[in-house]
């Protein structure tokens, strides 16, 4: 229902997400209303889960009202039994890519940097993803001058190239990590 | 509420990525779950 910047501004203080948080808000709550989900005449989303297995077809679907709160536990079973009765509909399923060998370079104060830092933990790539901080570390400083050629932080090298935007980098954790 | 058993309604949003996701593009390889809330900065 939020715009994607702020649905940007919320990940980012959540310390990045493996899942796509949708924009629903132009038209506002269009999708949620295809869903049967939008409550017009407070002009919010209804707080609802609903499960979709891999040939479109809805196998759950269930409010707790906007003011309620789902049950994490109950979420987990849900989609445990819709793995379980509806793997058929899955032949096309690969695993992701994964990432091995990446350095992350950061500095310290830096917002852009603490962002990828977080992905990175938020993602368990604490083992994948080498972390060099440029403030603390020279050799760390010359080493991202020569593969960038600047000394920007946060940089990504992996496989030979250097990303040196927060949300490239963020957006190539995820997607190394999910599959997309 | 839409019910079990319905076709879902596919959709094309951006997420806070700037990545086009639709429904479609995961058919044949995930299953998908969406959380419907009212606002970001809001319990689960």
């Amino acid at each position: 229902m939020d715009s994607v910047h702020c649905h940007a501004n919320w990940a980012a203080g959540m310390g990045g997400i493996s899942f796509p948080l949708l924009a629903d808000f132009h038209p506002k709550g269009a999708v949620a209303g295809a869903y049967g989900l939008y409550l017009a005449e407070k002009g919010i989303t209804d707080r609802a889960t609903v499960i979709i297995d891999a040939d479109g077809v809805v196998r759950h679907a269930s409010s707790v009202t906007p003011a309620g709160s789902r049950d994490i536990a109950e979420l987990a079973a849900l989609c445990e039994a819709v793995n379980r009765n509806h793997s058929g509909t899955l032949p096309a399923a690969e695993a992701p890519p994964g990432i091995t060998g990446a350095t992350l370079f950061v500095k310290n104060g830096c917002g852009f940097s603490r962002t990828a830092l977080l992905a990175r933990t938020n993602l368990h790539l604490e083992a994948a993803v080498q972390v060099k901080n440029v403030s603390d570390d020279p050799a760390a400083l010359a080493e991202l001058e020569q593969l960038a050629g600047k000394a920007q932080a946060p940089a990504l090298a992996l496989g030979g190239s250097v990303q040196l935007e927060s949300v490239d980098i963020v957006r190539t954790l995820v997607s190394k990590t999910t599959g997309f | 509420m839409i019910q079990v058993g319905d076709r879902a309604p596919d959709f094309k949003l951006a997420d806070h990525l700037g990545r086009q996701v639709s429904l479609a593009q995961f058919r044949g390889t995930r299953h998908v779950m969406l959380l419907f809330y009212p606002l970001d900065f809001t319990p689960t």
